[in-house]
């Protein structure tokens, strides 16, 4: 089954001197439970292409479904909301939030989106035992080791149940150690939770585990391969 | 969680929000001293204008407010009284005979009102007979006819007080832990009368230092002063037909309000006393005064008053004494004034660190919406970090003050130096401040009015943030 599909995606910047065509003319689609990098070199349009994914921005032209939802069809405030039940997001820096804990840094989706209080713990206890912190539950980002606060950042992209996890080059600022656990990790949520991740990378530990690999140059697919694990 | 998270967001730069809570809190205390200083000021003056002065009401000869003429008395004063009797909202009323006169002594002489009382329905009506100053004798009573009870400022006018370091006075003195150095150097007074408190420093000043007369100069001038109590004073008034005529009154007593000015112009007699000088085969009734239970009523009474007076002419307090009453109705506009100009300053500040704070968090809020926070949840965060900022302050702000308030009220503020001046124009040299539950509801309703007004503009910040450029930022 499809959870996203991209068609004849466009994304031009026009600054006052030059225009920038960051992602050109992309057709893409996903399936469930898939687990592809995009991958290229700097300046390929790869943040962008995640960005125009997640709803955070939106293409110059072509239509990007989610579900059977047309995002650039949504107003901002219904792309919000979109974003807060679909998307699960994974940023390079983490991202969590320094004064809450790695407990309440997964709850706070499942705040957001008004989920009991017995079922976000039930939900948070678990993300956050599948990652391996079932005992740093209340510590907070600062007591946590990098990889730590990204296997944080992977469950609370996951608290939600989002039909996919995009992951903007998710091991860039990790030791070899901390990337291959957090890989293993998100492998293996992959499979659990049934969810699509896409990543951003030119991490060649995460192309490795990565079982379709989409090559990205000057904002155009040069190559979209499937590959057996 | 947002409330939980807007609580720890403001402890992140924990300097910088003390800072802002201090600011708060000095702001609070510093707006609850000064309003709390004036209301006690204007309670005060307004408690002296109602129990000494004019009491809530008081009825006059219509005629009588404009050129106070003895002839105009009060009109059928018997069926008034019968009226205000009847009134639910009384607490008591008394007569009263004014008669202008001028009062000598061998050794001065001043203008004044000589008021002819009932001293006992007279207590029942001011607080005179509680403001006889020490040493000063008694209040007039029914039993001693030709009594009179003078002010201090007329004793002082009338030459009626004298500075004598006695051998009682000099002992209490010596249990008032003077030194004995000084006690020593003023011995060369003792039993030497003076005549003014001026001569008396000047006695003093060549046997003290000037660290000394400034120390105890006021203590032992108080201690000296003494009252000639039983001295007769004449009175000269015009009688009846308008002749002039003299009485003599003996001094039973001196009091002192914290109003010179009406300390200067009144003194008291039997009321039978002065009709008898008068010549008049009655008591003359040119002013009934009336003291209800309740101020708030006195507008409501004087109409029912109005309706029965005739040709008489009912005021309320807020007519006789309009200093007061302006002062009691400005307080609002004062209270307005005062804590919007501390608010103002605190808003500016407030928008200054929640706008550093948002500027600071500028990757996480873009974070935050990523992931789905929408912008009513962004801007109630940032609006609960204010408010909550503020209120920080705002509460340790108002139990400080309170707790100020509450010891200045028991101590009382001395305001010694400036007491002549302040006397002059009514207001008390002591002032005990005071706070009213709606003054603490007003700051309450102020302060979160500032912090919403403060908190819009970081909030607005917030939200015209672009998630993509604001994950971008460092």
């Amino acid at each position: 089954m499809k959870v996203l599909e991209l068609k004849n995606v466009n994304k031009i910047y026009n600054s006052s001197e030059i225009k920038v065509h960051a992602v050109n003319n992309v057709t893409l689609d996903f399936e469930e439970a898939e687990f592809a990098a995009i991958v290229g070199p700097s300046g390929s349009g790869k943040t962008t292409l995640l960005n125009l994914i997640g709803g955070l921005d939106m293409p110059s032209s072509g239509e990007i479904i989610v579900g059977g939802t047309i995002l650039s069809e949504l107003k901002p405030s219904q792309l919000i909301d979109f974003r807060l039940h679909n998307i699960g997001f994974v940023f390079q820096s983490f991202n969590l939030i320094p004064v809450l804990t790695a407990r309440e840094n997964v709850e706070l989706i499942m705040v957001l989106q008004k989920w009991p209080e017995n079922k976000r713990n039930l939900r948070t206890i678990e993300l956050l035992n599948a990652v391996g912190l079932g005992d740093r539950l209340n510590s907070r980002p600062a007591r946590l080791s990098g990889g730590e606060q990204q296997r944080v950042a992977v469950a609370r992209a996951l608290a939600s149940k989002p039909k996919f996890v995009l992951a903007d080059e998710p091991t860039a600022n990790l030791d070899s150690k901390s990337a291959a656990t957090l890989l293993e990790i998100m492998v293996n949520l992959n499979r659990e939770e049934n969810v699509t991740f896409i990543f951003s990378t030119h991490d060649p530990r995460v192309v490795k585990m990565a079982r379709r690999i989409i090559i990205l140059e000057d904002g155009k697919i040069v190559s979209d391969e499937k590959q057996c694990q | 969680m947002i409330w939980t998270l807007a609580w720890k967001n403001i402890w992140r730069n924990k300097k910088r929000s003390l800072v802002v809570i201090f600011a708060v809190t000095l702001g609070i205390i510093s707006g609850m001293f000064l309003i709390g200083f004036v209301e006690g000021w204007s309670r005060q003056r307004l408690h002296d204008a109602i129990y000494n002065e004019v009491s809530h009401l008081q009825i006059h000869n219509s005629e009588y407010p404009g050129n106070e003429e003895t002839d105009l008395t009060v009109i059928n004063p018997v069926r008034l009284v019968l009226h205000i009797d009847s009134l639910k909202e009384l607490r008591s009323w008394a007569k009263r005979t004014r008669i202008v006169a001028m009062a000598n002594t061998p050794w001065g002489n001043t203008g004044l009102t000589l008021f002819g009382i009932d001293p006992e329905r007279e207590k029942l009506l001011t607080e005179i007979h509680d403001r006889i100053v020490p040493g000063g004798g008694r209040y007039i009573d029914s039993g001693n006819p030709s009594g009179i009870l003078i002010s201090d400022k007329t004793a002082d006018l009338l030459r009626l007080k004298h500075y004598i370091l006695t051998d009682s006075v000099m002992e209490e003195l010596r249990h008032e832990k003077i030194p004995v150095s000084v006690l020593e150097r003023i011995n060369q007074l003792r039993n030497v009368r003076f005549r003014s408190l001026k001569d008396f420093r000047e006695g003093l000043m060549p046997l003290l230092t000037g660290k000394e007369t400034a120390r105890y100069g006021f203590l032992i001038s108080g201690k000296a002063l003494n009252y000639r109590l039983r001295n007769r004073v004449q009175v000269t008034i015009s009688d009846i037909d308008g002749n002039p005529v003299q009485g003599i009154f003996r001094v039973c007593g001196v009091f002192k309000t914290a109003n010179t000015g009406f300390d200067q112009s009144a003194a008291f007699v039997n009321a039978a006393e002065l009709a008898r000088l008068y010549g008049s085969g009655e008591i003359p009734v040119h002013e009934i005064a009336i003291l209800l239970n309740d101020i708030d009523d006195a507008d409501m009474v004087k109409n029912t008053l109005n309706a029965v007076a005739g040709g008489n002419s009912v005021m309320t307090w807020k007519e006789l004494a309009p200093e007061a009453a302006l002062m009691n109705e400005f307080m609002f506009v004062y209270y307005l004034v005062f804590i919007g100009i501390i608010m103002l300053a605190l808003a500016f500040g407030i928008i200054n660190t929640m706008l550093m704070a948002v500027l600071e968090r500028t990757k996480e809020l873009g974070m935050l919406m990523a992931i789905g926070m929408n912008r009513r949840r962004i801007f109630t965060m940032i609006m609960l970090e204010t408010i909550f900022l503020t209120f920080v302050g705002a509460a340790a702000g108002t139990v400080a003050g309170l707790a100020l308030i509450a010891v200045l009220g028991k101590t009382g503020i001395h305001l010694g130096s400036w007491r002549e001046g302040f006397e002059a124009i009514g207001f008390a040299a002591t002032v005990y401040p005071f706070v009213t539950p709606a003054f603490i509801v007003f700051t309450v309703i102020m302060v979160t009015v500032t912090a919403v007004i403060s908190s819009i503009w970081p909030a607005r910040k917030a939200l015209k943030l672009n998630p993509v450029e604001a994950l971008r930022t460092e």
